[in-house]
């Protein structure tokens, strides 16, 4: 016959040695937030304790700015980094406005690495022949090779381009009609000129805007 | 020496190629002032000058897109010519238009 040994418990606490006991915890988390967590997590130091063991350092790391290869006379072609393509320097703003008269053609482009992206806008007051192409640079004093990418009759058009090869890149406009037709083409990217040709193939270069300078558009007419 | 022949036949038939490709096509529109057997003289509308420049048998004359003979080309007829050439000053014509005359603003 055996006996169960009835399970020992300590005694409770008193109330005094409870009230003591978790008045020592909160000292002790407090001193903690001052001294450790207040400084590390948000920089908040108030009693100068964590200057002493460098734990406001954590809070406020410097910032490491990794260079990027920056000229303004490199080439705007981009460097892969996963989805983003990194260029040497800043983007360029462009706005043209023509009135193309009676019958004539114009062509606007863009000097642009292999790669180089840019996104336009254009919209024309009548229909007009159209052809968006790029030319790659003449070799040899021969006649530069063009390759056409969009050659329909359009009034408007809208899209984002990425050059498949280094040369000058843009717009053939062609005016059908005896009347005259308005474009306005507007474009951002990474291009390093522009150049009007107009049909007596004199070639006109255009100033190209930083994007923090606004401007109001130029008109120019053939 | 065969051999030698005709690499300079080639490289003379190449510059002859590249030199024709070279040239730039040019637009002048206006009115047709005076025709001749070999030459077309148009005044250009925007600016009031006056081209004179070269026909020959691969010049084309079209109306709505259709092929025309070349006595439908008169004085005074509105026309959009397509030439070729170095300069405005030096052109043979590859194709005269005859266009229906700018309205009036």
């Amino acid at each position: 016959m055996t006996t169960k040994a009835e399970p020992q418990t300590a005694p409770a606490p008193s109330l005094a040695t409870l009230a003591k006991t978790t008045a020592i915890v909160l000292a002790a988390a407090g001193l903690i937030l001052m001294t450790i967590i207040l400084p590390a997590e948000y920089g908040i130091d108030p009693l100068g304790a964590g200057e002493r063991l460098g734990l406001t350092a954590i809070a406020n790391p410097p910032v490491t700015i990794i260079e990027m290869p920056k000229s303004e006379g490199a080439p705007l072609a981009p460097t892969a980094n996963g989805p983003i393509g990194e260029y040497p320097h800043e983007f360029k703003l462009d706005t043209f406005e023509v009135a193309l008269g009676p019958y004539d053609y114009l062509e606007y482009k863009y000097s642009m690495e292999k790669g180089a992206t840019m996104v336009y806008s254009w919209t024309a007051s009548a229909g007009v022949h159209h052809d968006m192409h790029g030319e790659h640079p003449a070799v040899g004093g021969g006649e530069p090779e063009a390759e056409s990418f969009d050659k329909k009759d359009r009034q408007e058009a809208a899209g984002s381009y990425t050059a498949p090869f280094t040369g000058i890149h843009g717009w053939f406009w062609e005016n059908p009609g005896g009347d005259t037709i308005k474009i306005r083409l507007t474009t951002a990217g990474f291009y390093s000129g522009a150049i009007e040709i107009r049909s007596d193939r004199t070639r006109h270069p255009h100033t190209l805007h930083a994007p923090n300078v606004v401007r109001t558009g130029t008109v120019s007419a053939p | 020496m065969k051999v030698t022949i005709i690499a300079a036949l080639s490289a003379i038939i190449m510059a002859s190629v590249v030199g024709l490709s070279a040239h730039d096509e040019y637009r002048i529109i206006g009115t047709v002032t005076k025709i001749s057997a070999a030459t077309l003289t148009v005044k250009q509308s925007k600016d009031g000058k006056v081209f004179t420049m070269k026909t020959d048998a691969n010049t084309i004359v079209t109306r709505d897109k259709k092929k025309v003979a070349r006595t439908e080309m008169k004085t005074g007829a509105y026309v959009v010519v397509d030439a070729l050439g170095d300069s405005l000053e030096d052109l043979v014509v590859l194709e005269v238009r005859i266009v229906p005359a700018p309205t009036a603003k």
